[in-house]
């Protein structure tokens, strides 16, 4: 925000003093800015006239000045008239539609097919050139621009819940355009000034230029470019003031809009900030330490830990996490939002965002350490050995090309086959995914599949280059239950088929009983509890897992809420980070906990791990 | 209520379609709701499940008047929705709200909470201006915020917060009918039981009868009375909550509840696979709608829109072949 | 296939709309149309030229006959002749129109082969040092009007430095270099805002395309860098650029009229200009139609090949 505050600052106040020039000029004892002075005319500086006179002996420092007036002038009462009608027809025209909307948008929509300095010769040759003529003109031509920006506000400002929320409560009409409208629209609004006024000066400028605009001896920038076009030869700087005047104010101008648009923006502003640097952290060199033979395991993680740097500084949304993946096995990773298990698994594949690194920990996979390798060795793993599938099909197909395409491409990227026996594989993981119609479906595109096709189609580019462990990213959230039920039911079919491991991160407890071998509950970026899931379930050691167990509903047990929310990343609690929601905490449980050993596969990261007896076998007893 | 007395909300074969305007003329039409009917006693819940084009959420905005309906009638009260004057209508508003889907929207992220929250109380005069921060503040603590985040913005809240606001916003006019619509979805499931906890403590308290709109069988089950299935805009199978969602009889909902994962493994019958994927709701299956993907369907099910036909208990099935079912 | 109909369609009910608002715009004007256009700074007209004038642009006859005639005379390809010299406006612009075109697809070129790999490179390297100093260039080259541009050019390079000439114009069957030469500064200047437009707009919608989910995909099926970039960012990234890129082809229309002002290229701006000074009404309403109608014609073009890079756009 402050960055923004002074990219505001700088263009806000070169107008700011412009506009007092402007209004001051009349009062500021300058030379009359049109009396001629025949036998001085291109002489240079002198004392009385600071940047010389003109081609007919005009002081030219005054005619800058008085320039400056004309041209905001002409600029601001055009621009404000234009706002005015247009923003009025637009909220009309978006908020009744019908006759409202075609007489304002239709229109609007029919003067912007003009390019503009054409319909202003047009008016120029009707109404002959002068002031007048340029305000009619410039507000004609600017109006049909706020009335688009109003129209499209207003229509998706319409369909929200807050909206929706007014009408519903029985406001009327002008409140809810007033109180609720106007206010969200009005950024865009004050963006579509700023922009306007610039094109407003341009245009003007130019037609001056032109001898179409401003009349003579009225001092204009444009006419003062004209002039000195003339005698370029004898005065090449009576060229440049005006010049430099006119793009400095350009720029003012447009740099105040760009400026207003990334206030009104949080997306657009986060582009424009600055990338975060991460802490640079000494990494160990490959090899020193010989990793660990861990018998039957595909995948073992140690220790990782990941840093992200950002405004309020370096946060760790994953702090220590290990496991293991046997060859064949399912594990379920499972936490509410902003627990980290995406940012694990997401650090894996070796695609998490620049600012995100991981600073410590090894996780090797079929003998090499993923988090030491190079781009190059990770890129050719990726999609090979390790796929992984994504938590939305809607948006992780590529909408321009035809998914068949895209599969084929992730079998080609690995191999070097011919294209039509890549297409032939593709056809036949469609038939294994349960695509029907295959044939067809490979030239389809991504638009016009269904969720659950989708998800169907990146599994089958997942499984195109038999990887041995599979990633799925919450693959089911965002589908209807009966589709995921199909889902859930090919991927354990994949698994009995091909042997490869299956990491499934969900936030659906009664999902990873359906899928899972081992589950790993994550709490605020630490493993607090893993082992097998049924004896998890059944007898959870840590308090969270018992919560969150506690906190579904199911048949006739009401659901327990867990009090508070997840910390976020910056204000994670120095010891065990549930202890403040936790209705078991006790002293030592300000101290860091370490994740102990149970017996059974079962590790519990909690200091009463002993001694407590949970989960709903503990309510029945 | 008596037997007698109409129910506090009444719709009788509702029907609405939408379609996309083109250049020339219209899209096809999507048939959103067709041809409905419900009946809702006083402070009574009513949970309506389905997936996504089932048309659901249009049926919430239908019973709250937002959207007219094509066909049939709305009556709220005993009077109709549709052929009220335009002031009764605002002066009805008062009495039925809508709870949104959490973070989306659902607040104006400009305006500070209080006067959000306000505003119902400000459209029906409920509250004197000099009385508005007093009464904000008692509305904030009755869904367990706390009382001086009046003057934040939306932004500064978490999820279950803002779900917590628009809770309060919606009971500011004092509303015996309240529609809510995927209340807790977005949640976290932590989050999501304090927000079904609040739901159920202020339903009881202030004797609200409730729309719960949602895919999530088992919320339903624990807030509602009764439940509404539907696919594809239209009412498979109608009941009290236990009987319908413990013993299903239609063969979509024993297919949706079979195929709710649940943690522990026993009680849940053998899932049910729907082949394929639900039809176009621009172009549904002739007769009964589901047929295409049931594994019981016969050529009959194709000839007529099979009718809600009682069992038991206030039990009704649209299902020709409920007798011959397993 | 409905896409391609609809779209046309609407094209041509729009150009029918803007002949009629430029057929309107005499008649909107308060006052006597003939008058209007006979009078400078006040000053009353002799009655004897009103009636003339009036007489000759048909201005005598009832408003729907005028109307009529105009849209037959488009749809004839007949647009009147000058009221200054009588030559037929419709040859005056199909002897000029050619060289104004010439220098807008010079233009766009210039503009495309910049502004995309340009704004490409920026968005991939955000933040660097490329990315900032091309900001600043392209914000400066927005704010410098062309017309500005144009003449400082022409001081520093042909005036100061003697490098080449004013301006003016060549047939290219005449002298090819030369002709390419005179082309030069003029396609730089009308291509300048264009390029800083269309660097923005790839930059933007580039930074916009890589945090998507199907470049994480293509990333995660172990795609190339290089082809990631090419084949799920920049191609996704092209339509709207194209869609900007049409609908700022508007101001570089009116940017023509000052740059071939500025650079003596004997364009449409040439007679347009003469005409507006000389008030001479039929050839400024045929040049207006013209370069409005070579607007709407650019814009469907762009709308088609948005079309055929983004099947979703097809589907409506």
């Amino acid at each position: 925000m402050r960055r923004l505050h002074a990219r505001l600052a700088l263009p806000a106040l070169l107008i700011l003093s412009l506009v007092v020039i402007a209004l001051a000029v009349p009062f500021l004892g300058l030379p009359n800015p049109v009396r001629q002075d025949i036998p001085n005319r291109l002489t240079g500086m002198a004392p009385g006239a600071p940047l010389g006179r003109d081609e007919f002996g005009r002081d030219v420092f005054s005619r800058l000045l008085w320039g400056a007036r004309t041209s905001l002038f002409v600029a601001f009462t055009a621009t404000t008239i234009a706002a005015l009608a247009g923003t009025l027809l637009g909220m009309l025209g978006g908020w009744f539609r019908g006759v409202a909307e075609f007489l304002s948008v239709r229109i609007a929509d029919v003067i912007l097919c003009f390019p503009p300095i054409l319909l202003a010769l047009l008016v120029v040759t009707i109404m002959g050139p002068g002031v007048a003529t340029l305000i009619l003109m410039l507000s004609v031509l600017y109006t049909p621009g706020f009335v688009r920006v109003a129209y499209g506000e207003v229509l998706s400002t319409r369909n929200q819940d807050f909206v929706t929320a007014m009408t519903a409560l029985g406001a009327t009409t002008p409140r809810i355009l007033a109180l609720t409208v106007l206010p969200n629209i009005a950024s865009p609004l004050l963006v579509q000034y700023s922009l306007t006024l610039g094109a407003a000066i341009v245009v003007e400028s130019g037609l001056s230029f032109l001898g179409l605009g401003v009349v003579p001896p009225t001092p204009s920038w444009g006419l003062m470019i004209r002039g000195a076009r003339a005698t370029m030869e004898q005065a090449p700087l009576l060229l440049l003031w005006p010049c430099l005047a006119l793009t400095v104010t350009i720029l003012a101008f447009n740099l105040l809009c760009d400026a207003l648009r990334d206030a009104f923006d949080p997306k657009s502003a986060a582009s424009v900030g600055t990338r975060p640097r991460p802490r640079l952290v000494d990494r160990f060199a490959p090899g020193l330490f010989p990793t660990r033979a861990d018998s039957g395991a595909i995948l073992s993680v140690r220790g990782l830990t990941v840093e992200i740097g950002t405004r309020r500084g370096v946060i760790r949304p994953v702090d220590d996490v290990s496991f293991t993946v046997g060859a064949g096995e399912t594990l379920a990773i499972v936490g509410e939002s902003g627990s980290g298990k995406s940012v694990t698994v997401t650090s894996l594949m070796g695609l998490l965002p620049a600012a995100a690194r991981p600073v410590a920990g090894e996780a090797v996979f079929e003998g090499h350490d993923l988090l030491r390798r190079s781009p190059d060795q990770l890129r050719a793993l990726r999609g090979a050995r390790l796929a992984m599938i994504p938590q939305d099909p809607m948006s992780s197909l590529n909408p321009v090309h035809k998914v068949g395409d895209q599969v084929v491409e992730a079998i080609l990227a690995h191999r070097s086959i011919a294209r039509p026996a890549a297409r032939a594989e593709a056809l036949a993981l469609f038939r294994r995914v349960g695509i029907a119609d295959p044939e067809r479906r490979l030239d389809a595109w991504p638009h016009e599949m269904s969720g659950g096709m989708r998800q169907r189609v990146m599994i089958a580019m997942a499984i195109a280059n038999r990887p041995a462990l599979l990633i799925a990213d919450e693959p089911t959230t965002a589908l209807d239950v009966t589709m995921q039920a199909q889902i859930l039911d090919l991927l354990a079919d994949l698994r009995r088929e091909t042997g490869s491991a299956l990491i499934f991160i969900t936030h659906s407890l009664g999902v990873v009983a359906e899928i899972a071998d081992t589950v790993m509950v994550m709490y605020a970026g630490q493993v607090v509890e893993q082992g097998p899931v049924a004896s998890v379930f059944a007898a959870p050691f840590h308090p969270y897992t018992a919560a969150l167990l506690a906190a579904v509903p199911q048949d006739d047990a009401a659901p327990e809420p867990i009090p508070g929310a997840v910390p976020p990343p910056h204000r994670f609690p120095q010891g065990c980070r549930f202890a403040p929601r936790c209705g078991h905490a006790q002293p030592p449980c300000g101290e860091a906990q370490p994740l102990r050993h149970f017996g059974n596969g079962r590790e519990v990261r909690c200091a009463r791990a002993g001694d407590l007896r949970l989960g709903r076998a503990a309510h029945d007893a | 209520m008596t037997p007698d007395a109409e129910p506090l909300l009444v719709a009788e074969h509702v029907s609405v379609s939408f379609s996309r305007k083109r250049l020339f003329g219209r899209g096809p039409a999507v048939r959103a709701v067709q041809d409905v009917s419900l009946r809702i006693g006083r402070g009574e819940a009513v949970g309506i499940v389905g997936e996504s084009g089932s048309g659901k959420s249009t049926l919430g905005r239908l019973l709250l008047g937002l959207i007219k309906p094509a066909s049939g009638e709305v009556r709220f009260d005993g009077s109709a929705l549709q052929s009220l004057s335009r002031r009764d209508w605002r002066a009805l508003r008062q009495r039925m709200q809508i709870v949104f889907q959490a973070p989306y929207g659902s607040l104006d992220p400009r305006r500070r909470i209080g006067s959000q929250i306000g505003d119902g109380l400000a459209i029906h005069r409920l509250a004197a201006p000099g009385q508005m921060p007093e009464a904000v503040r008692a509305l904030l603590e009755q869904v367990g915020l706390d009382a001086s985040h009046a003057d934040r913005f939306p932004h500064e809240f978490s999820g279950g917060q803002r779900q917590r606001i628009g809770i309060a916003r919606a009971l500011a006019s004092r509303p015996d009918f309240l529609v809510a619509d995927e209340p807790v979805s977005s949640l976290d499931v932590s989050i999501q039981a304090q927000i079904l906890d609040l739901l159920d403590r202020l339903r009881r308290e202030l004797g609200l009868a409730l729309v719960l709109i949602s895919h999530d069988l088992a919320v339903v089950r624990h807030l509602c009375d009764r439940v509404v299935v539907m696919y594809l805009g239209r009412v498979m199978e109608e009941g009290p909550a236990r009987s319908v969602l413990d013993a299903p009889r239609h063969p979509y909902t024993r297919a949706l509840v079979s195929a709710t994962p649940r943690i522990g493994a026993g009680g849940r019958p053998a899932r049910i696979l729907l082949p394929g994927e639900p039809p176009s709701p621009s172009a549904p299956p002739t007769g009964c709608v589901f047929r295409t993907r049931c594994s019981f369907a016969i050529a009959a099910c194709g000839e007529a829109v099979p009718p809600l036909t009682q069992t038991n208990h206030d039990h009704g099935v649209a299902c020709i072949r409920l007798a011959d079912l397993p | 296939m409905a896409y391609l109909v609809g779209r046309i369609a609407s094209s041509v009910v729009l150009a029918f709309a803007v002949a009629t608002i430029v057929f309107l715009a005499l008649h909107l004007v308060p006052g006597d149309p003939a008058e209007l256009l006979l009078s400078t700074g006040g000053i009353s007209p002799d009655p004897a030229a009103v009636a003339e004038l009036r007489e000759r642009l048909g201005l005598d006859r009832p408003l729907h006959v005028q109307y009529l005639g105009f849209l037959t005379g488009l749809l004839r390809g007949d647009l009147g002749r000058s009221l200054v010299d009588d030559y037929s406006v419709a040859a005056e612009i199909a002897l000029r129109l050619p060289r104004t075109l010439e220098l807008i697809a010079a233009g766009t070129i210039i503009a495309l082969a910049v502004g995309v790999p340009a704004g490409t490179y920026a968005a991939v390297h955000a933040g660097g040092a490329f990315d900032r100093i091309m900001s600043g260039v392209m914000a400066l080259l927005m704010a410098v009007p062309v017309f500005v541009l144009g003449t400082l050019l022409i001081l520093l390079l042909a005036q100061t430095l003697k490098l080449m000439p004013a301006g003016g114009f060549v047939p290219f069957w005449r002298d090819p270099g030369q002709h390419l030469l005179l082309l030069s500064l003029p396609a730089l200047v009308i291509g300048k805002g264009l390029v800083a437009i269309v660097f923005r707009m790839t930059r933007a919608s580039v930074l916009d395309i890589l945090p998507r989910d199907h470049v994480r995909t293509a990333r995660a099926k172990g795609l190339a860098e290089g082809r990631v970039l090419r084949a799920h960012v920049v191609r996704n990234a092209f339509g709207p650029v194209l869609t900007v890129l049409g609908l700022h082809m508007g101001s570089l229309l009116g940017g023509t009229v000052l740059v071939e002002y500025v650079f003596n290229w004997p364009g449409l701006s040439t007679p347009l200009i003469r005409a507006v000074e000389g008030r001479d009404y039929p050839m400024v309403v045929g040049i207006v139609l013209t370069v409005s109608g070579l607007f709407l014609l650019i814009n469907l073009v762009v709308d088609l090949l948005y079309a055929a890079l983004d099947p979703r756009v097809r589907a409506g």
